[in-house]
């Protein structure tokens, strides 16, 4: 096909007039059956690149893409057009799946949409016997790559998959963001002479600022008095989940609409979190870097960063986002720059916090493996046998399937884990590696704040495009540095803000997410935390009355103008008499009477000692009676503890009073930890 | 090479066409120093002129060029759950299998899981029927420690009764196994979670022929026989039938020259065990011990058991030993303890027609049928 009769065809179906050059030698270069990885900025017009193609061919074209929202507008806009296309993830129901599955069996699809975890997804592999197949796409491809800054384990499937695919068959790997390193490594992967193709990654349209701050207040003040002067709609992105919920919480008491998200909501809180920011129902979203990728609205005008990003690549994948539009959007990084006494920037802090804590230790490993040599395990049976969390396990088998230690396996409908007879052992060096590159790669980050020159050269510079030329779009280049000035007014209400914010206890029944109680504070990196720790596991005496005076001041926030019959309080493993000298005050403040009849029946190990929720119910499980039943019938009850952790506890209980038949029960703690940081 | 494997399973799942015909043409891309990917990009008329394809067979290849892709998601599949994929080129191929079968039935390709160390080992397969007496139980009990003992794999065949016991006991004696399944190898969960231990620490692999996701069914159990018989050095045959698998397994042995050992049965033992010894099968003893031919050999103490070759050498250990290496007349008359002339040896093996001839000093002999699989 000559590209004059390609851009006939493209008029006719797609409405445009003419193919850039990049992406009619793409094109040109996947028609004759080619491998070909494509680095362009977002907005270039990437998936044009096979959606062409992709009606051209005879039978399926595969699109592997990790971005679930992105596969749902492409999905919807291709079927306007005509072109019959599909999208298999973990959203839609199975049933919904299979009936695609269906229909791609039966050749009814031109181009389908797929999640890469669908690779280890029998159905759909078995599925793929039969399919007739006519190209294969990679989108996001920086993420097959281990020095990619967003490596996904399971596009490790997709990487062995493309390797064995038969020579003629074109392949196709797509991203904006892969630096050398990540070009040469995708290179390799993808094999068979793939060709690359490179554009230059600059958006003009962007205004970046870097807004230099001295307290961690001081971004909260700033915004609550600055944001709703930016024009437009945009995202906050925030370091943690708590944060998205101070920030969203402060910002909606100081009358600015926003919303949180992160990635432990349900799926269909986020779906409709996403919707709303499409129709700009808030200023702006807070979240958590579980938002963006694949978010195709064209409008977002500013994004806004309250701590440094992990690297210039997260950096500017991030806020590739904006301004897809092409109009002007607003791209600022908070950053404060004091250091503690060894001298490091508190804003580095948490970055450096996930560096360190990201990989498990090398006695884990060895615990796992260890155990997978005397059996074939699920990741439930493995994890209640190691006693290591989910987040440990779930880095632990990744490293060792890739590693060739282990390899998840489908027995029995189930997916297990399974030692390698004649396994190689495990190789830390390249943990080590890892964790250096990581580190290096901060420190870019933090000489992104304080270049001197253009912000954007530096990005793009920094993802290895060869055409720099001084563009003149931040602020040292052509704008005012943005100052923090204080603001004494909005300092006060953050105050009576922090007075007033309390976090809500969540447990989930049927999958959904209900409010069963208040903590008056988070534990994690706060004082609270530091002084209930102190008091528990330092000898450092009973609870100081600031927290009992929190503590009353989040219960009749919330609660205050319900009737209560009793306070019980939650029997202790080793912390002594504390909770119950604090629930005495409690009880006398609020004059509500104490009971002591809550008990164990056995004894039970303090639950911190389990690292994962399995066990932490299980060490829980049916211990607890309540001496004089009929006491409980038909009363409110306030069940109190010091720190709510996984909830298994106090949920344990919970179900106790239910059974004893009684009227409402409300759950109160101290401290609330966030991702069981306790 | 992986990315051989996706074309080894279109090759080697193509329907329709033998399997003599499919180790033919892979015998022909070797020669020609091709790979198979290069094969599946020949045009009609190299396959036709040069491969004698035939249309029918030419279409059968073109139909399964187009599962290519299809094939490499099974591929991956496999390997990401931790099968090998063998094909009868690699040096993991059991060479016994491809000695016994030849080309025109040993496998072009085949799956396991395992200690792939195992099926270079030296090999007793032990058969007999489901639901055997407690007698051939014991036998196989017996020949099970023998084999583990002797360092020598047993291979069985997954079935209840004989089968079973061969594998238990020689996980008992902690000897090795090869399980041969009636089956996909990815079909095979139970056994996988079972023996778990004993594949990570190597002493079992698990073999399949079939398409991995075959299910069982008779036709893979009668199909799985040869490749028991093939992969074993020594087939020890407990107790059989007159008809079933074990029956046609050991008749299919023997009419392929293999030397097979048949418990000889007690009195009123009701099973067709003398029959198959009757039918040229070995006579062993409740331990296995070969049971000699009687009565005048004991008169003449001269005789030896291998007396001189005939001149026909159908059925001779020397083929057996040839089989193995190449060994000039002198290495063969030491080795198998032959009373005859080395002179009178050549002469005779430069006649026969199973026979190859390697010339040099001295002259070396070697079976015909190596010539062809060392191809491979």
């Amino acid at each position: 096909m000559t590209r004059k009769e390609a851009e006939i065809k493209l008029k006719s179906i797609f409405g445009f007039e003419k193919f850039y050059d990049e992406q009619w030698k793409t094109i040109d270069l996947l028609l004759k059956g080619n491998r070909v990885l494509l680095i362009e900025k977002t907005g270039f017009g990437k998936s044009l690149c096979y959606q062409f193609p992709a009606i051209i061919f005879e039978g399926l074209t595969i699109i592997f893409s990790p971005l679930i929202a992105l596969m749902r507008d492409q999905v919807r806009s291709l079927n306007e057009k005509g072109i019959q296309s599909r999208f298999i993830n973990s959203e839609q129901s199975p049933e919904e799946n299979k009936t695609v599955i269906q229909e791609a069996l039966a050749g009814k699809i031109k181009i389908l949409y797929i999640a890469p975890e669908r690779q280890e997804n029998q159905e759909w592999i078995e599925a793929t016997r039969s399919m007739k197949l006519s190209m294969i796409v990679i989108d996001e491809a920086h993420t097959i790559s281990i020095w990619g800054h967003d490596f996904r384990p399971s596009f490790r499937r997709i990487i062995n998959l493309v390797e064995l695919l038969p020579k003629g068959l074109p392949v196709l790997a797509t991203t904006a963001t892969a630096t050398k390193i990540v070009e040469a490594d995708v290179q390799t992967q993808i094999g068979n002479n793939v060709t690359t193709i490179r554009g230059n990654l600059m958006r003009e349209n962007f205004n970046l600022f870097v807004i230099e701050v001295r307290s961690e207040d001081e971004k909260l003040i700033w915004l609550a008095e600055k944001l709703n002067k930016i024009e437009g709609n945009g995202i906050i992105y925030t370091g943690t989940r708590i944060n998205t919920e101070v920030y969203s919480n402060w910002l909606n008491f100081m009358n600015i609409s926003c919303i949180r998200y992160n990635a432990r909501l349900e799926a269909a809180e986020r779906k409709e979190i996403e919707l709303g920011l499409m129709n700009n129902r808030w200023k702006c979203v807070v979240t958590t870097n579980a938002l963006g990728m694949g978010i195709d609205k064209p409008d977002i005008r500013f994004i806004i960063h309250t701590q440094i990003p992990a690297s210039p690549i997260h950096y500017y994948q991030e806020i590739g986002r904006a301004g897809r539009d092409g109009k002007p959007a607003n791209i600022i990084l908070f950053f404060n720059s004091t250091k503690d006494d060894r001298n490091i920037f508190e804003d580095s802090k948490l970055q450096l916090a996930f560096i360190e804590g990201s990989r498990p230790s090398i006695a884990e490993y060895e615990n796992v493996i260890t155990t997978l040599k005397n059996e074939l395990l699920s990741q439930t049976e493995l994890y209640k046998k190691t006693n290591l969390n989910k987040n440990k396990i779930n880095v632990i088998k990744a490293d060792l399937i890739d590693q060739k230690i282990i390899k998840e396996v489908n027995n029995q409908g189930k997916k297990k884990y399974q030692y390698q007879h004649n396994a190689p052992p495990l190789n830390s060096e390249i943990f080590r590696k890892l964790r250096e590159k990581k580190l290096k790669e901060l420190e870019d980050m933090i000489c992104y704040v304080n270049t001197k020159n253009s912000r954007m050269d530096y990005l793009c510079s920094y993802l290895g495009d060869t055409n720099i030329n001084g563009l003149k779009n931040c602020d040292n280049t052509n704008y005012n540095k943005r100052i923090f000035k204080g603001n004494k007014e909005i300092e006060t209400k953050l105050e009576e803000f922090r007075e007033s914010n309390f976090p809500e206890l969540i447990i989930k029944e049927n999958n959904v997410g209900i409010s069963i109680g208040v903590a008056a504070s988070y534990y994690g990196d706060t004082n609270v935390g530091k002084t209930i720790h102190k008091c528990k596991y330092e000898n450092g005496g009973d609870f100081p009355d600031y927290l009992l005076e929190l503590t009353l001041k989040a219960f009749r926030k919330k609660y205050g103008t319900q009737k209560y019959d009793y306070i019980c309080y939650i029997p202790p493993t080793e912390s002594g008499e504390l909770v119950k000298n604090f629930v005495i005050k409690l009880g006398e403040a609020l004059k509500i009477p104490i009971t002591h009849k809550l008990q164990k029946t056995k004894h039970t190990n303090p639950q911190k000692v389990f690292k994962n929720i399995d066990l932490k119910k299980d060490n829980v499980r049916n211990v607890f009676k309540y001496e004089q039943p009929s006491e409980i019938d038909n009363k409110s009850i306030i069940i109190f503890d010091d720190i709510w952790d996984s909830g298994a506890t106090i949920k344990e209980v919970r179900k106790l009073l239910i059974n004893l038949n009684a009227k409402t029960i409300t759950s109160l703690v101290i401290a609330k930890t966030v991702g069981g940081d306790i | 090479m992986k990315q051989e494997l996706a074309y080894w399973m279109a090759l080697a799942h193509l329907p329709k066409l033998t399997t003599k015909l499919k180790n033919e043409l892979i015998v022909k891309i070797f020669y020609d120093k091709k790979t198979i990917i290069e094969f599946f990009q020949f045009d009609r008329e190299i396959l036709k002129n040069k491969y004698l394809l035939n249309d029918n067979e030419i279409e059968l290849l073109e139909e399964s060029k187009k599962q290519l892709p299809n094939y490499a998601f099974m591929v991956e599949d496999l390997l990401e759950q931790g099968y090998d994929i063998i094909p009868i080129n690699s040096e993991d191929y059991p060479t016994t299998l491809k000695n016994n079968l030849k080309r025109t039935y040993s496998p072009p390709l085949i799956y396991s899981k395992g200690n792939k160390q195992l099926f270079k080992e030296k090999s007793v397969a032990i058969v007999g029927s489901r639901d055997a007496s407690e007698i051939s139980l014991n036998f196989t009990d017996k020949i099970a420690l023998e084999a583990s003992k002797n360092f020598k794999v047993v291979v069985s065949g997954f079935a209840k009764g004989v089968d079973k016991q061969a594998l238990d006991s020689s996980l008992k004696y902690i000897g090795q196994s090869i399980i041969v399944l009636p089956q996909g190898i990815m079909t095979f969960d139970s056994g996988f979670k079972k023996y778990h231990k004993q594949i990570v620490d190597g002493n079992v692999i698990v073999l399949s022929t079939f398409f991995p996701k075959a299910p069982w069914s008779v036709k893979l159990a009668m199909a799985r026989n040869p490749i028991i018989y093939g992969l074993a050095e020594e087939i020890y045959v407990a107790e059989s039938s007159e008809k079933g698998g074990t029956w046609s397994g050991v008749i299919d042995g023997l009419r392929k020259g293999r030397k097979i050992y048949v418990r000889k049965p007690e009195l009123n033992e009701p099973n067709a065990n003398n029959i198959l010894i009757e039918k040229g099968a070995l006579p062993v003893d409740s331990l296995g011990k070969l049971i000699e031919p009687v009565l005048y050999e004991e008169q003449n103490e001269d005789i030896r058991f291998i007396s001189e070759p005939q001149k026909n050498l159908s059925n001779n250990i020397i083929y057996d030993l040839l089989i193995h290496g190449e060994y000039s007349s002198k290495e063969i008359i030491r080795k198998l303890k032959l009373e005859m002339d080395s002179k009178k040896l050549t002469k005779m093996l430069k006649e026969d027609q199973e026979v190859k001839t390697i010339d040099g000093k001295p002259i070396k002999f070697t079976m015909k049928s190596n010539e062809d699989l060392s191809l491979f």
